[in-house]
């Protein structure tokens, strides 16, 4: 086990794997994702009340599911950095604060897209998943921005990690005070999310399927990402020059 | 007389530190008054600018004035390291024999009290001129009593890590203002509920949890925090 | 790669040992398999073009920086292990000494030495007179000069319990006169069994002086 564990921090160890595995990745990931979106958008029987944009849930519930992972998972590469100094928990970190932004913001713009049809507005701040995720954008953001102004690699990688553990516990007590928060001030939404939209079983069939697929596409870009990062922290070391030389 | 050469305990070392930065604010009132001045002066800013009609204001008063506390509170918070870090005092206290935390405490005390405080005594008079009902003045300030330190922990946390920055510029607000929506949320929702008669005992008893929780966790990260902008 | 001449006479157990230590820094390494030892009543000096990771190097032994490998042991242990009974053993001059510019002398002092060991002001006021800051306990440090602020940093040294100092550029900004007393004070330290690490450029002259040289490749 221990010997698995100092091994995966090899980052040389991690690109060779990933060599191998990357293309059935993605294979899989286009598989998936081309099943789930043909599904949702010529099977799935449109909602009574939402017609055809209940489609969009899919894609809705896919992203916003996964991206309430990132906070965790930067926490723990944060723990690994900071305990075990280990580099490859860092460059997976880097890319998954800006990759965790990204999914924020598409969940919010889907939601809002969705929203606009049923609620009959963009924005609605009696949902509270809408604002919480709002403020977790934010906090990824504010990792970013952290990342991006400490020049010193190491000492970003350390600052973030500690961010991103303060950060994965606020985001909870976020979560729980915007509920609060949204309980007491009555919510006006004329449509709730549960009571009009499409829950037949096509519906959560095709969501569970674009759920696995956003997660394989999550670590596709997780590993190119990192194997980049790998690339630029390691460019002087030897296997690195050797397998670029070897390239050419 | 002190016993003198033997190492001085903790508590010494903490009442030390305390006492030298309570000194150092009263020497540069420049660092208190400003951002006091900034709450004053933002808060007068919103009858202007939305209406000075004593029902909308009523409304409004919790929200404004807490806003306010966040946005001084931030504005204040940076020069809680800033100058140790520049003269090397911080490396003197990274060095010093004893735990971290309750070093970071009596810091973070310090600049509470000369900024924190001042807010939370003054608030009742800024309530005044918002309008807000008489009986809510005593659940403003004992929702400032408790949401400022924690403000002031939390932050704590965040400046430590930008300490070393050449140009902060905003990176400290963006930070730092996510951190705060649990605090503003109880704090405001607090003194609503008792302007319109409500109990608002359960979100004094939310912020003080939030208060303990900082308090017990704030310190250390805040402590782990500096070493990572000194090394 | 790194030389160490030993000319030291061992006063007693080693204080202060380092086993390959290696810093890599901005993707370049500093020092990689430096290993001396410290003992008491000694000096050693850290010699070292500019750039070669003199400070760092020190700012490591104190545990200010961790970005390293190799181990640092403290009277047999690991540093990790006992870090507050090491830093109570320890004082720490660095670049920036440490003086906060709107205190004091004696404001500056009584912080700065009384987190290390219990004070007087009377204690401070001899030890701001032994450097020659007699007459500016009172004055705020930004009126004082480079050379006089730092100054108020090194009235630690006559104040501190430590054993370990840890010294950076500490001649830098002082005068013909102070620099032959801080030369006196680092030698009476050891010849009391203390132990003196010291970046300088400047040729100490003193005896038992060891010297470890960075950088040379």
């Amino acid at each position: 086990m221990w010997l698995w564990f100092a091994k995966l921090g090899s980052p040389k160890w991690f690109y060779e794997l990933s060599t191998k595995w990357l293309p059935w990745l993605v294979v899989a990931t286009v598989l998936v994702i081309g099943t789930a979106t043909v599904w949702a958008l010529l099977f799935l029987p449109p909602d009574y009340q939402q017609g055809y944009t209940s489609r969009i849930l899919v894609v809705h519930v896919a992203v916003a599911g996964t991206s309430l992972a990132f906070f965790p998972l930067m926490a723990v590469a944060g723990t690994i950095t900071l305990v075990w100094k280990m580099k490859l928990a860092d460059m997976v970190a880097k890319n998954a604060a800006a990759l965790g932004a990204w999914f924020s913001f598409i969940t919010l713009a889907t939601g809002s897209i969705w929203g606009s049809v049923s609620w009959g507005t963009w924005w609605e701040w009696s949902d509270s998943r809408l604002v919480s995720m709002l403020f977790q954008f934010f906090l990824l953001l504010g990792v970013v921005s952290l990342r991006s102004a400490l020049e010193d690699t190491d000492k970003a990688a350390k600052a973030c990690a500690l961010l991103s553990i303060v950060g994965c516990i606020n985001v909870v007590i976020i979560k729980y005070s915007v509920e609060w928060w949204n309980t007491l001030h009555q919510p006006a939404s004329p449509v709730s999310l549960q009571s009009g939209s499409a829950n037949g079983p096509e519906f959560w069939i095709a969501t569970a399927l674009m759920i696995l697929g956003v997660y394989l596409f999550l670590s596709v870009s997780l590993i190119l990402s990192t194997r980049n990062e790998i690339l630029q922290r390691e460019r002087r070391a030897l296997w690195v020059k050797e397998m670029i030389a070897a390239e050419r | 007389m002190l016993s003198v050469g033997v190492k001085p305990s903790t508590r010494s070392a903490f009442m030390l530190t305390l006492k030298r930065d309570l000194l150092i604010a009263f020497k540069r009132k420049n660092d208190i008054v400003n951002p006091f001045m900034f709450f004053v002066i933002v808060i007068s800013l919103f009858p202007l600018a939305i209406s000075p009609e004593g029902e909308r204001l009523t409304e409004i008063a919790a929200g404004v004035i807490w806003i306010a506390v966040l946005l001084s509170a931030m504005l204040s918070m940076d020069s809680l390291y800033r100058g140790d870090f520049e003269d090397g005092s911080l490396e003197i206290l990274l060095l010093s024999p004893h735990p971290l935390f309750f070093l970071v405490l009596a810091k973070n005390i310090a600049h509470w009290l000369v900024s924190g405080l001042p807010v939370v005594i003054a608030s009742p008079l800024l309530a005044y001129m918002l309008k807000l009902p008489s009986e809510s003045y005593a659940t403003l300030m004992l929702t400032l009593l408790i949401g400022t330190p924690t403000l002031s922990l939390i932050g704590s946390i965040a400046v430590a890590l930008t300490v070393g920055l050449g140009s902060r510029g905003l990176i400290l607000a963006v930070i730092t203002l996510p951190f705060s929506v649990p605090v503003l949320i109880f704090g405001t929702l607090a003194v609503q509920a008792s302007a319109s008669g409500l109990p608002s005992g359960g979100y004094l008893t939310l912020l003080l949890a939030l208060l303990a929780g900082s308090l017990s966790l704030a310190p250390l990260t805040s402590a782990a925090a500096l070493r990572i902008s000194v090394s | 790669m790194n030389q160490i001449t030993e000319s030291t006479v061992a006063l007693g157990a080693p204080l202060l040992e380092v086993r390959g230590l290696c810093c890599e820094r901005d993707e370049r390494m500093l020092f990689a398999g430096l290993s001396f030892v410290v003992e008491c009543g000694t000096v050693l000096q850290i010699a070292g073009s500019n750039g070669s990771g003199k400070t760092t190097l020190l700012r490591i032994l104190c545990g200010l920086n961790d970005g390293y490998d190799g181990e640092i042991i403290w009277r047999g242990e690991s540093t990790d292990d006992m870090a507050e009974s090491f830093a109570g053993d320890l004082l720490y001059f660095g670049h920036r000494v440490g003086v906060n510019k709107i205190l004091t002398p004696l404001e500056n002092l009584r912080w700065s030495a009384g987190m290390q060991r219990n004070v007087n002001d009377q204690l401070l006021l001899d030890a701001l007179e032994a450097v020659g800051l007699r007459g500016f306990e009172e004055s705020p440090c930004y009126t004082l000069s480079a050379g006089q602020q730092q100054r108020v940093s090194l009235a630690r040294l006559r104040l501190s319990p430590a054993t370990l100092w840890v010294l950076d550029e500490p001649f830098t900004t002082l005068d013909v006169d102070a620099v032959a007393q801080l030369e006196q004070t680092l030698a009476d330290h050891a010849r009391q069994g203390g132990a003196v690490i010291v970046t300088t450029h400047h040729k100490l002259s003193m005896p038992s002086v060891s010297r470890l040289t960075l950088g040379v490749n």
